[in-house]
């Protein structure tokens, strides 16, 4: 929609598409200048965190699952994790690399939605999948089986592709079998191969020119690219922290515009997700995954946000080897949980949600009920970021023509695949120009 | 001939659950050989739930603003779903989209029907409201003719 007055200019759209949850963008300009972006999100709050209070500490997992529909497995590792610190105990062995192959289940579902369904249109000029499938079947029909492998994942390990509930604090209600998870090895073999090829795909793209000197943030697990937990926050300047003070550096505050929350850490805007975790952790990248970004000239650390697509795809190649390595490994545990029981205290735990680190801290009283609970999305902290890339792209491209300055800027946005109900929180994209 | 019945919805937001109210009011009660099934509306599932079917039917809720109950039946091999029933889908890619990849994927079966029961609550744990209910009835019923129909 386009609307001139003398003074101001306006590009917007009122409704983005191929994100996640609802909300809008204005970008306002002065004299070619950009004075003002705001990332919109009007998707109403949901309230989770307060009708979590009085809930008993086991139904956390199940109750943030519902916050999101493409990584519910993200809230519940990261709930459970919190529960488990609290409790003093630790999920290990075989139980926990059970949650590592449901998480990299996600990781191949969400991330092969991204990457093929939503994202890819834009560099592709096509408005939709749906239109993708006409010019490219072969490409969707890779895309949808990709994502019913990752669903699979997820409904044997995790009892259901969406919202699993197999999942409890201290581990599961039922293992699978050896031969349950054998049976998905020969579907896993050619995702491996399918994700390889799609990095060779997306690299071959035409990327816009964006380079931006982000401060990246990812968990810290060890030797392994961190996914499932982890125990610290590292960042690119050279901080870290351990997950117990992750409030301490990373503040959310109200903005005018937006329903949900803006964090910074420790003052700044900073950047989770695939290009944060690749930046900070490549090295710890499965064989084949580093191959594919080596093969394509990936460079080691990926500063245009709309290379992204690339970073994904490489952490798809990830989520195929590291689930079939996982399944190789894997001998049924003999109990599918620890003993856990209620302790008052304040547990905090993180994981890595194919959007970045899903942060949860609860605090419970003596009878395990929930007193207070706190959860910091990926997309939250994005959002200055998204901001920042925005008002950065628009600066050196003011020259655009409306409409192709309005599809890139949803394109800056979508780098990003935003997940607005999970902020809080859907695009309408608005440029003033005066 | 497969025939493939898949009921979309959330049983936890109110009269989302419609169709699976009508999945519940079929079950026993459709020809042998018909697969009724419950789904969210994830969009490979769907395209997986009429894999090999010459006939599938859809049944969903619609938010359009019509009068709560008002149940329309679209036959979507001759048109598209109406942009008003697809657009509250609260997935990324929803029942219409799938429709329509399927359809450019050529994987869409060769009788295609959907049932939509517009509802007037979606709040998070509210029951399904009496026009809401009485639709599922109407439309359970209208689907087993459909049934007998196409094995007659």
């Amino acid at each position: 929609m386009s609307s001139t007055t003398p003074r101001t200019k306006t590009i917007r759209t009122d409704y983005l598409a191929r994100v996640e949850g609802e909300g809008g963008m204005l970008v306002k300009m002065r004299d070619g200048v950009v004075t003002d972006v705001q990332l919109r999100i009007y998707e109403p709050p949901r309230f989770f965190e307060g009708f979590l209070r009085g809930r008993d500490f086991r139904e956390a997992p199940d109750v943030t699952a519902r916050i999101c529909g493409i990584c519910p497995v993200a809230y519940q590792m990261s709930s459970c994790l919190a529960m488990e610190s609290l409790a003093g105990v630790e999920v290990d062995g075989q139980l926990r690399a059970l949650r590592r192959l449901l998480y990299c289940g996600e990781w191949i579902e969400s991330h092969t939605l991204h990457v093929f369904m939503l994202h890819a249109p834009d560099f592709l000029g096509v408005a939709s999948a749906v239109e993708l499938a006409a010019i490219d079947p072969g490409l969707v029909e890779t895309a949808l089986r990709l994502k019913k492998i990752g669903n699979e994942v997820m409904r044997v390990v995790g009892g259901r592709e969406v919202h699993p509930i197999n999942v409890r604090v201290s581990g599961w209600y039922k293992a699978p079998t050896l031969a349950q998870l054998e049976a998905l090895v020969p579907d896993l073999e050619w995702a491996l191969e399918a994700s390889r090829e799609a990095v060779r795909i997306v690299a071959g793209l035409e990327f816009p020119e964006l380079e931006q000197d982000y401060e990246f943030a990812a968990l810290s697990d060890g030797d392994e690219y961190p996914i499932d937990r982890g125990s610290h926050v590292v960042t690119s300047s050279g901080g870290g922290f351990p997950i117990s003070e992750f409030l301490d550096h990373v503040v959310e505050h109200h903005v005018e515009h937006s329903n949900a929350l803006h964090a910074t850490l420790d003052g700044g805007a900073y950047l989770v997700g695939p290009m944060a975790r690749y930046a900070l952790h490549r090295r710890l990248l499965s064989p084949a995954a580093r191959a594919a970004a080596d093969e394509v000239g990936l460079e080691p650390v990926v500063r245009n946000p709309f290379r992204s697509i690339v970073v994904r795809a490489v952490e798809l190649v990830h989520a195929c080897e590291e689930a079939l390595r996982l399944i190789a490994a894997y001998e049924q545990p003999a109990e599918p949980a620890l003993e856990v029981g209620p302790r008052a205290g304040t547990g905090h735990g993180a994981s890595e949600a194919p959007r970045g680190v899903l942060y949860h801290r609860y605090r419970l009283d003596d009878a395990g009920a929930i007193l207070d609970a706190k959860i910091v999305p990926p997309t939250s902290q994005n959002q200055r970021s998204i901001e920042d890339d925005l008002h950065a792209f628009v600066s050196a491209h003011a020259e655009l023509p409306e409409e192709e300055l309005r599809l890139r800027c949803e394109q800056a946005i979508r780098n990003y695949d935003p997940c607005i109900s999970c902020a809080t929180h859907f695009l309408t994209l608005e440029v003033e120009r005066t | 001939m497969t025939t493939c019945v898949a009921c979309v919805g959330n049983s936890l937001r109110g009269d989302d659950a419609a169709a699976l109210a009508v999945m519940e009011l079929l079950q026993g009660t459709v020809p042998d050989g018909v697969r009724v099934l419950g789904c969210e509306g994830e969009p490979v599932s769907l395209l997986d739930s009429w894999e090999g079917c010459d006939t599938a039917i859809l049944v969903d809720a619609t938010q359009s603003g019509a009068e709560p109950g008002t149940v329309r039946r679209i036959d979507v091999n001759e048109t598209r779903l109406p942009d008003e029933l697809t657009r509250s889908s609260t997935h990324v890619l929803g029942v219409g989209e799938a429709i329509e990849l399927a359809r450019a994927l050529g994987r869409l079966p060769g009788r295609t029907i959907v049932y939509g029961i517009e509802g007037s609550r979606f709040d998070t744990g509210a029951p399904l409201t009496a026009e809401v209910s009485a639709a599922a009835e109407q439309v359970a019923a209208a689907i087993r003719r459909e049934l007998e129909q196409a094995d007659a």
